[in-house]
Order: C-alpha cells, then sequence, then structure tokens
C-alpha cells in the first residue's frame, strides 16, 4: 500500500520535473536555433523558411517576443502535433525581421504515460520478486515454529509419546523451543505425580477405613449398647461404604487414564442390558423398560462395558424417585437413555465434570458420570445430554 | 480350627482374631513377612487369611512358600488394592479367595465357612445347622431333610446368617453381601425387612426360630 501511494508520488514528482526539463531543454534549443537563422540572416540577407521550423518574414515594425506552445498541422506526420515557438522580431541591416522557430515537443500526456507506465512495471516486478522471496524465506524461516505450534495443538497430558519439536537456526525459535520442552515435560512429570498421588492416598485410605469397619463390627459384637447407639454406629458402615465407592471409582479413572484396561471384545450391549436390568430388577427397581431395535455390538474392554452400562442405569435409578418409567433404546450403533425429571439441569455443561452434583438429596460419589465420560472419551464414543419433554436424556453414539 | 492371620496393621489384626476367636478357633498372628514365613513354614493350618502387602515383603511369596512345601492351608488373600490382575495372580498361586479392604468381618468370616467347607469336604459341600442342612453344589435348603422353597437371596441369606451365627447383623452389612456394589444405590434398606421376613416365615413354619432381631434394626441368627 505504502509503496502504491510512494510510487504515485515519486510518478508525479517525476512528471513534473521531467516536464519542466524538458521545456527548458526546448526552450533553450529554440534560442539558439533563432540565433543561427539570426546569423544567417546577418550574412547573406535571404530570406528563407522552413516551415513549421522556421519562418522568417519581413515585417514594418518590432514586436515583443513571444514564447508559447502552438498546435499545428504537421503534413509529414499527417497530424496535429504540439509545438513549442519562439517568434521574435529583431533589427538585421536596418530592416526587420520577424523569425519564428518552432520546434516539436513531447506531449505531456506521453510523459505522463510513460512514467505511470515504468514505474508501474517497476513496482509490479519488485512487488513480485519481494513477494516471493519473502515467502519463500520465511516459510523456511518459520517452518519450524509453524511446525511446533502444531505439536503443541495436539499436546495432550494423557498421552504418553512424547512431544517431538523441531529445531530452528534462529535464535528465539530455538530457546522457545527449549523452553516448551522444558514445560511439557514438567506438566507430564507433575501430571503423572498427581495421579500416582491420587492413586496412593485412594489406596492408602483402603487399611484405615478397613480399620474402622472392623472395630464396628466388634463393636455391635461385643460391647453391650443400646439401640440407638446401635443404629448410630452402624450407619457409619454406610459412609465406609460411601467412601468405599468413591476410593473404587477414583482408582477406576485413574486406570482408565494409563490404558489397564486391554480386555477388548466385541460385546453385545444389548444383551448386557437385559442381564443388568435383570439383576437391578432384584433390588426392586422394576421400573426398567429396554426397547432394543437391533442388536447393539460395540468393541471395548469388557469390565469397562459393565461399568458404562452400571453407572448409566445407577445414574437414572437415582434420579428418578417416584418410580417413574426409565427407558432405554438401543439401535445401530446408539444407545438411548431416559429417566422422567420434573426440570432440566441449571448447568448440563457440567453434568460430566468429577463431583458436579445438583442435589445433595442422594449421597452419590460424584463420580459416575464422570467415569462414563472417560470411558466414552476412550474410544471415541460421543455422549450427549438433553432434556426433552420432561426427561433426562443421555444418548451415546458408537459410530467411529 | 487353627488360624494365621497374616496382618501388618495390628489394630485390623486384633479386630479380625476377636471376631473369629468367638467361634472357639484358634488364632495366630504375624505382624510382618517373616514371622508370617516362618509360621507357614514351622506349623500347619487350617486358613490362612494373608494381607497382600506385609511390612518387608509381599504375600503372594507366602503363597509361594505354601506350594513348594506343599501345604494345604486355605488361604484368603485380603489386599488393599482392588486390582484384578493381584487377584488372578493370587489365585493362580492357590489362594482360595480375594477380599479388598474394607471389608466386613461377617463377609470374611463367610467366605472363610466357605473356603474351608471345600477343603474339607473336598466337594460335598454341606452346612448343617441343627434340623437345617444346606446342600451348598446345588444350592437347595433342608428343614428336616424336608426341602425348603427358597429364592436366590433368601438361600444366600440363610447360607450368610448360619456362616456367621450369634454375630449381630445391621442391614447394612447385609445389604453388602447381598448386592455388594449395587447397595449404594438404595436409599434406606426397608425392603431387606422383605427378604428376612420371607426367610423367616419359612423357617418358622418348620419350627425354626432362629432368626432374631437385635437392637431394633439388626439381626441375629441363634438357637432358642
Amino acid at each position: 500500500m505504502t509503496g502504491f501511494v510512494l510510487t504515485i508520488l515519486s510518478s508525479i514528482a517525476l512528471y513534473f520535473y521531467t516536464k519542466n526539463l524538458l521545456q527548458n531543454e526546448v526552450e533553450e534549443e529554440l534560442y539558439s536555433t533563432e540565433a543561427r537563422v539570426e546569423a544567417a540572416l546577418n550574412s547573406n540577407r535571404q530570406l528563407f523558411s522552413l516551415p513549421p521550423v522556421v519562418e522568417v518574414k519581413s515585417v514594418q515594425n518590432l514586436l515583443p517576443k513571444v514564447l508559447k506552445d502552438t498546435i499545428i498541422y504537421d503534413p509529414s506526420q499527417d497530424e496535429m502535433e504540439l509545438f513549442r515557438e519562439l517568434s521574435t522580431y529583431k533589427e538585421l541591416n536596418n530592416e526587420y525581421y520577424h523569425i519564428t522557430v518552432r520546434t516539436l515537443v513531447v506531449e505531456s500526456e506521453d510523459i505522463l504515460m510513460a512514467l505511470v507506465f515504468s514505474n508501474i512495471t517497476i513496482f509490479v516486478i519488485a512487488f513480485v520478486f519481494l513477494f516471493y522471496f519473502n515467502t519463500t524465506r520465511n516459510l523456511r524461516l518459520w517452518k519450524p515454529f509453524f511446525d511446533n505450534l502444531e505439536q503443541m495443538k495436539t499436546f495432550s497430558l494423557t498421552k504418553k509419546d512424547p512431544i517431538t519439536l523441531s529445531d530452528s537456526e534462529i535464535i528465539e525459535f530455538s530457546e522457545l523451543k527449549d523452553q516448551i520442552m522444558l514445560f511439557t515435560n514438567k506438566v507430564r512429570d507433575d501430571y503423572e505425580s498427581l495421579k500416582q498421588f491420587t492413586e496412593d492416598v485412594s489406596h492408602e485410605m483402603q487399611t484405615p477405613l478397613a480399620i474402622i469397619q472392623a472395630k464396628i463390627d466388634n463393636i455391635i459384637n461385643e460391647h453391650e449398647i443400646n439401640d440407638k447407639q446401635f443404629e448410630q454406629v452402624t450407619s457409619i458402615q454406610k459412609d465406609i461404604q460411601r467412601l468405599k465407592q468413591l476410593n473404587k471409582r477414583i482408582t477406576t479413572l485413574t486406570k482408565i487414564d494409563n490404558n489397564q484396561f486391554t480386555n477388548i471384545e466385541t460385546i453385545n450391549l444389548t444383551d448386557l442390558i437385559d442381564e443388568k436390568i435383570e439383576s437391578f430388577k432384584e433390588l426392586q427397581f422394576v421400573n426398567l423398560v429396554h426397547n432394543s431395535k437391533k442388536k447393539l455390538f460395540v468393541s471395548m474392554d469388557v469390565y469397562l462395558a459393565d461399568m458404562l452400562i452400571n453407572n448409566l442405569l445407577s445414574n437414572a435409578i437415582k434420579h428418578s424417585k417416584n418410580k417413574e418409567e426409565i427407558t432405554l433404546v438401543t439401535m445401530d450403533n446408539r444407545l438411548v437413555i431416559s429417566n422422567f425429571g420434573e426440570e432440566a439441569l441449571v448447568h448440563p455443561e457440567n453434568l460430566f465434570l468429577r463431583f458436579y452434583r445438583e442435589s445433595r438429596a442422594n449421597q452419590s460419589t460424584g463420580l459416575g458420570l464422570a467415569i462414563v465420560k472417560k470411558i466414552c472419551d476412550l474410544y471415541g464414543f460421543k455422549i450427549s445430554y438433553q432434556f426433552e419433554v420432561d426427561h433426562h436424556v443421555f444418548s451415546i453414539d458408537f459410530s467411529k | 480350627m487353627k488360624y494365621l492371620i497374616a496382618e501388618d496393621e495390628l489394630d485390623l489384626q486384633q479386630s479380625i482374631v476377636t471376631y473369629l476367636q468367638r467361634d472357639g478357633h484358634v488364632c495366630e498372628v504375624a505382624s510382618d513377612f517373616h514371622e508370617a514365613s516362618e509360621k507357614v513354614h514351622m506349623y500347619d493350618y487350617d486358613l490362612i487369611i494373608l494381607d497382600i502387602n506385609l511390612i518387608s515383603g509381599s504375600g503372594i511369596d507366602i503363597l509361594k512358600i505354601l506350594r513348594k512345601e506343599n501345604k494345604r492351608s486355605g488361604v484368603i488373600i485380603i489386599s488393599a488394592n482392588n486390582s484384578l490382575n493381584d487377584k488372578l495372580e493370587g489365585l493362580d498361586l492357590g489362594a482360595d479367595d480375594y477380599i479388598t479392604k474394607p471389608f466386613h468381618l461377617a463377609e470374611l468370616n463367610s467366605r472363610i465357612t466357605a473356603v474351608l467347607r471345600r477343603g474339607k469336604f473336598g466337594g460335598d459341600e454341606r452346612i448343617e445347622f441343627n434340623e437345617i442342612s444346606i446342600d451348598t453344589k446345588s444350592r437347595t435348603a433342608y428343614i428336616d431333610e424336608k426341602s425348603m422353597a427358597l429364592t436366590k437371596k433368601e438361600y444366600d441369606l440363610l447360607v450368610f446368617f448360619i456362616s456367621n451365627k450369634g454375630r449381630v447383623l445391621s442391614k447394612e452389612i447385609i445389604a453388602e453381601h447381598l448386592w455388594g456394589d449395587h447397595s449404594d444405590l438404595l436409599d434406606n434398606f426397608d425392603f431387606i425387612y422383605v427378604h428376612i421376613n420371607n426367610l423367616r416365615k419359612k423357617l418358622t413354619s418348620a419350627g425354626a426360630k432362629y432368626i432374631k432381631t437385635a437392637y431394633g434394626s439388626g439381626y441375629k441368627f441363634i438357637e432358642d
């Protein structure tokens, strides 16, 4: 853009400068021709003309000299041409002469055209050349940078393979690469140790829990306690059970992260759901309806498949208090499970987050759906949640 | 019966001992790997309760010693780690059962009786309690030689009661035994009453009044 403006400004300046230069040159030439004509007249006193370039006439009186532009028909060119004309009146040997000398001048338009044309040509050539030069050079210079950027975009904490960054001759890029390397390694290490810590904590909690549990079991057998104390002591058992579940789920999440479930088989989810419904019916959950439009086969770890269905069903059961029907539909590559709900969730986007609960009503671990999501992510299944006509609807798309 | 409890957490070890001694069993203890390996080397036990993570050594190695010396003790592994691999490795090396911390002592006890039953009678797995006898292979219970029509859950309940006879069982313990992890779905354990009452009715109609209520909300299987 600036280049273009500069070209225009320089063209204009050049135009005026050149025009002025040419005019001075032309006038100089006119004066010199006039002086020669004068000298010739002086020596042989012969009137001669060479229209339109030189015309000499005898006149009666002297007039002031005139310098002007004029347009005259030039028969040799067969067109109207612009001439610069100098007409002077001179007294030579006591006679008055009117000497007119003319010379062809280059027309302004022509100058302008030439200038603009040459300038544009230069500009375009320079532009093309610079563009090409810059792009190739920049591409080469920035390539490591963009390569590394791409690497960072695909960087994932959970992936085990190390990040591979390209080095560059540019010091800044090279430093950047070293820093990224440092950061990613550090982040990975921190993540690993955090994961390990979580696993260790939940692991270490098991033994104290076992001790509490065992002591309670002995208290209710060994000591004379009253009914109220019995009630309180045994309700602790329920809390222990909850902690046990929590631990188990945290461990499961970590194991999924560590890719420790590798017993992959083709599983008939339709049959698995039927089995699960049967076992839930033993727990008096009889409001489960399974509608199979087509047998659903999925390739995944056996234990995780069990957990997936289990957690989805448990979640539906927990949140449909009044024995309303829970519907499961299996079809080609798709599972839909819906249960009655009075109102939509306030923050459905948080649904799959760990420890996210919208009510304190039931004592859930807050990890069931987080595990479901994790399993889906592991295999690239797409899970979605919608609230449709008084129903919470979860649907999983198993197609890859 | 002679038991060895190899557990390095002394509180847990003592609680287990207290619970099991009530049936008149002899309970010896080992608090670390060396003590445990020494004892299994020197003595014979009917049953060993083995913590997989013993201080200064692994319970897995104790299993290897048992196998090498061809000892025929029943082994129940207790572990803080709910990992399938550990479980399979333990069972492969000759352990009879595997239980994950935290567990109910009643649950441990019912597993112990099951292991002992299998070990002792070599397949003819019968439980006897006065006029009640249970064939665990065909999962049928008899009272005065007449077969009882029990549902699956009632049967499990009866076996669990007899294994833990004389002990107080809370609803929580029973629910966890019968339904495992699913029991956390239950808001209350009211419907356990239904199962227990049904079982009780079936027993009482044949003259067996062993299921007693304890502390208002617990149960105890006890002779009249």
